[in-house]
């Protein structure tokens, strides 16, 4: 991991290049020990298979670019295992790097801007649906219309994850908030108040995939990729009676657990895909920690937050930790089933649940990690 | 806020030709399906037959969502589903958000930020 937030004179090929560096430092291996690489770049761009020869790695066995947006990071974890199982690569390094903030430049105008457009899109735009705030916004509605969820349950979470993040050294966002802070900060687009959306940084993630025999002999304690899948729903836009109410995860979550072979209630530690707070409510739901519609009353019931029962979001999330897309939840997954945690790290940390999710409810994958004792 | 401007491109180029008549073509399948516009297949059954159709302008409110900028009014974005069954996003004019719930029978319209640009679909509320 690079260091996050407002860091300016950076490119996303140099924060990716960085964080690959570090992960393999990390590791205890050397550059030439990658073999395999898997890239992919947020909202900048910037980069894609030419970081191959930004970091001098030749004659590499896997190299290619994806992209499922927030599903991405989970998903080249998944490729990558799958590599190595097969004997295709030993050590696949997968990145992600993004620094869209400038100096000049209002977050909010990095993922939204208004200006004249052409064709299909150019006519979604004109009517002011620009960017994925009022599309999340126009999900989380239907979900309060049809089950009573609450802007202050919703909040809820914001201020639990606000609360791990002022124990995570690494978080962008450090002040305590209550209940009323969220309540009274400004609508972004309504049912959103700003502390229901996510940050924007720069920085870079990468995390390495081995074989469970290489990874043992390493640096770091281990984590296992216990399971995986993924759920593409492919109905962005079109008629969707499901939309915002049932996500890919209710598909997933239960395909990647019963590859790992372990039951909801084993998970100890759960980092959820955050662009938004209702994003982790419904997560919540589609992978079965309460039953569907009600998420509302079970964020609110004193589950979360670092006094609460529920290990979730434990590094502050993309809500108050940093924006790194699916990389913030697999970073602090990876960081929690190490027992690395610090402060904030969770007591039992054998069995992590990971989530990822891209555009608007689109896609989503999910990862059973384990820790070095739980394989 | 009005809405803002769009330029039609070939794919859009019949679209843009019905919203200046006031008309909201949907594309229909033979065995009936209407899709998208944007679609090059029936989203029902995968046909490859698709012909442009008037939607009868008709729809119920599925979601909705308030914009807030400093820099304009507040706009009432929604997700209609015409009666013909398609999802349309677009923006909700002259209606007080308060007032509004899921099933609320809406009018499709037409407006347009001036006359260089295309004529987009927005909703009201029927009756």
């Amino acid at each position: 991991m690079t260091e996050f937030g407002k860091l300016y004179g950076r490119t996303p090929a140099q924060f990716a290049a960085d964080a690959v560096r570090r992960a393999v430092a990390d590791a205890g291996l050397t550059l030439p020990d990658v073999d395999g690489l898997l890239t992919s770049s947020g909202m900048s761009g910037g980069f894609s298979i030419n970081l191959q020869q930004d970091l001098g790695l030749q004659d590499l066995r896997l190299l290619t670019h994806m992209q499922a947006f927030g599903a991405t990071a989970g998903s080249m974890v998944q490729y990558a295992a799958m590599a190595v199982q097969a004997g295709m690569a030993s050590v696949v390094a997968c990145v992600f790097a993004d620094s869209p903030l400038r100096p000049e430049r209002r977050s909010g105008s990095i993922y939204g801007t208004r200006r004249a457009g052409t064709g299909w899109w150019g006519l979604l735009g004109a009517t002011g649906i620009v960017g994925a705030n009022p599309m999340y916004a126009l999900a989380a509605r239907r979900h309060m219309e049809l089950y009573g969820t609450t802007s202050e349950q919703l909040g809820h979470i914001a201020v639990a994850q606000r609360a791990w993040a002022c124990l995570n050294p690494a978080a962008q966002m450090r002040e305590p908030i209550t209940l009323a802070d969220h309540q009274a900060s400004r609508w972004i687009v309504e049912p959103f108040h700003l502390l229901d959306c996510c940050l924007v940084s720069n920085g870079g993630i990468a995390v390495l995939v081995t074989t469970a025999d290489r990874a043992a002999d390493l640096a770091q304690p281990p984590v296992h990729v216990l399971g995986w899948a993924q759920s593409h729903r492919g109905r962005n836009l079109r008629r969707d009676p499901d939309f915002g109410l049932v996500t890919g995860a209710a598909q997933a979550g239960p395909a990647a657990l019963e590859m790992a072979g372990v039951h909801l209630g084993e998970i100890d530690v759960a980092e959820l895909y955050d662009c938004y707070t209702f994003t982790v409510l419904v997560t919540l739901e589609d992978y079965g920690f309460c039953p569907k519609g009600e998420g509302g009353p079970y964020v609110a019931s004193g589950v979360l937050g670092p006094g609460g029962k529920l290990r979730l979001n434990t590094g502050g999330g993309q809500l108050s930790g940093y924006y790194m897309w699916g990389m913030t939840p697999l970073s602090e997954a990876v960081i929690q089933a190490r027992g690395q945690g610090g402060d904030r790290q969770a007591q039992a940390h054998d069995i992590v649940l990971v989530s990822g999710n891209g555009g608007v409810l689109d896609h989503h994958a999910t990862l059973v990690l384990g820790s070095s004792d739980a394989a | 806020m009005t809405v803002g401007p769009v330029d039609r491109d070939d794919a859009t180029a019949e679209f843009f030709d019905g919203t200046a008549a006031g008309r909201l073509l949907l594309r229909r399948c033979e065995h009936g399906h209407y899709s998208e516009p944007a679609v090059t297949q029936c989203t029902t059954c995968a046909s490859l037959s698709l012909q442009w159709s008037p939607a009868g302008g008709s729809a119920s409110l599925v979601s909705w969502a308030i914009t807030w900028s400093k820099e304009d009014e507040p706009t009432v974005l929604v997700i209609a589903e015409l009666d013909e069954g398609p999802w349309w996003w677009s923006q909700l004019t002259g209606a007080d958000p308060a007032q509004l719930a899921v099933g609320a029978r809406l009018r499709v319209a037409f407006a347009r930020p001036d006359e260089e640009h295309e004529a987009v679909p927005v909703f009201e509320l029927a009756g």
